[in-house]
């Protein structure tokens, strides 16, 4: 039987409180936020670590906290808490579809943004593409300081951070962005996506993209920012099947990762449609 | 120092690890089997019990932050030993199936029963996303949860 054994949970009932265990216990630690990942990992014949800290009693990383210029959003936001409290936030439209519509209704309860994105092996997490396109960036904390950073940067450091860093808070800039995810999952609902794409452009008077922000998740092992097709974007009215078009010519810069549900060029040759739809779903 | 689990209403004890599944400790060592560990990977929602009231996969649950918390079981959702609206209602329906992922459905309708008299059809199939079925169907289940609706 494929359970977890072994390892020794500590409930931090503070942020000091979390990095300080964090600290002493060193590489033999990891923060625990929802669990989602990381009770699983027998089933992907990973040991444990043989101490967690739990974050999920830390009031601060629940905090939502909504600004005219930031949204800012602490670790252990459930993604069923982050969707909730920006429905009414029409330019997060992207980010409450990600929140709002990933795996079912009691993983949204207990997944959280922060383990989201610091799950260097979950190519597909909804929030990572998400947060690209909104320009997000992230705040590390240590019992030495804090630290914030891109999320394009974090993501090519977080696997390689130091023991005793945990990722503390998301903040979402407000630009008055239009914006939209595309995701298709193998079922309609309850699935991993194959493919993702999320979408935010600025729009002048007249309908022209002013500025685009494209990201693609789960295509390949890390999600990222499609800037080519950003730029054939900008200045154009944003038509569906332009976008679509133009996705068409330049997906072949993306290298689909292969698994045993989805082959590899599978991933890669959705990505037009899902850019169709995202841009559909602006309107266009 | 062990567990401190209150689950039913009833104060249990477990010296099990702080990090295993609440699943294992709810079958193994209080003999509750109505929560199935079925994929152990939160998707086929077998195992799905309420913590404060919250449907909760518990293979994903470590038992140590299950602790303080109020957990129920499908073998404690009948009220003062009637059964709840949707467990009337399943029976009414013929709605009942084999009893491997069964159990989770009705823990997890008897939340949104409570929950949101308002719901629709469309918010009782969305509830069901995470409760999977591989003999039969959904449909009579839907039926009985629109019937406990109608009834409560």
């Amino acid at each position: 039987m494929d359970t977890p054994t072994s390892g020794s949970v500590y409930v931090a009932p503070s942020l000091p409180a979390a990095l300080d265990a964090l600290d002493e216990a060193g590489s033999e630690a990891a923060p625990f936020a929802g669990g989602t990942w990381i009770m699983r990992a027998p089933i992907r014949h990973e040991p444990l670590k043989s101490r967690y800290v739990a974050i999920g009693k830390i009031p601060e990383l629940h905090a939502i906290k909504v600004d005219t210029d930031v949204v800012e959003i602490g670790a252990a936001v459930t993604h069923a808490a982050l969707a909730t409290a920006l429905a009414e936030l029409s330019e997060f439209d992207v980010l409450t579809a990600a929140a709002g519509r990933s795996a079912n209704p009691a993983i949204r309860g207990m997944a959280t943004i922060g383990g989201n994105l610091a799950t260097t092996a979950f190519a597909a997490a909804d929030c990572v593409p998400a947060l690209l396109c909104l320009a997000a960036e992230v705040e590390i904390a240590s019992r030495g300081g804090r630290e914030r950073i891109d999320l394009e940067q974090f993501l090519t450091m977080r696997s390689t951070l130091a023991p005793g860093w945990l990722l503390q808070r998301i903040i979402v800039p407000r630009r008055g962005r239009k914006t939209a995810h595309a995701r298709l999952p193998l079922r309609q609902a309850g699935d991993y996506p194959t493919a993702i794409v999320s979408l935010a452009v600025s729009l002048d008077d007249a309908g022209h993209v002013q500025s685009a922000r494209v990201s693609v998740g789960s295509v390949e092992p890390v999600a990222r920012r499609w800037e080519r097709l950003e730029d054939a974007l900008v200045g154009h009215k944003l038509n569906a099947t332009k976008a679509a078009d133009a996705a068409a010519g330049l997906a072949g810069e993306f290298t689909g990762r292969d698994s045993a549900d989805v082959p590899a060029w599978y991933r890669v040759r959705v990505l037009p449609g899902l850019v169709r739809r995202a841009a559909a779903a602006l309107g266009s | 120092m062990g567990l401190s689990l209150t689950v039913n209403g009833d104060h249990l004890t477990s010296t099990a690890d702080p990090i295993t599944p609440l699943i294992d400790i709810l079958r193994e060592e209080f003999h509750l089997t109505g929560a199935k560990p079925v994929c152990r990977e939160g998707f086929c929602g077998a195992c799905m019990v309420l913590i404060d009231g919250k449907p909760t996969p518990s293979c994903l649950m470590p038992a140590a932050l299950a602790e303080a918390c109020d957990i129920r079981t499908v073998e404690g959702l009948a009220v003062n030993g009637g059964l709840n609206p949707i467990q009337v209602a399943l029976e009414a329906c013929d709605a009942v199936q084999c009893g491997m992922c069964f159990p989770g459905m009705v823990v997890s309708l008897t939340h949104l029963v409570t929950t949101r008299p308002e719901a629709t059809r469309d918010d009782i199939r969305a509830a069901l996303t995470g409760n999977i079925c591989r003999c039969t169907g959904y449909e009579r289940i839907i039926e009985a949860a629109l019937l406990a609706l109608a009834t409560t």
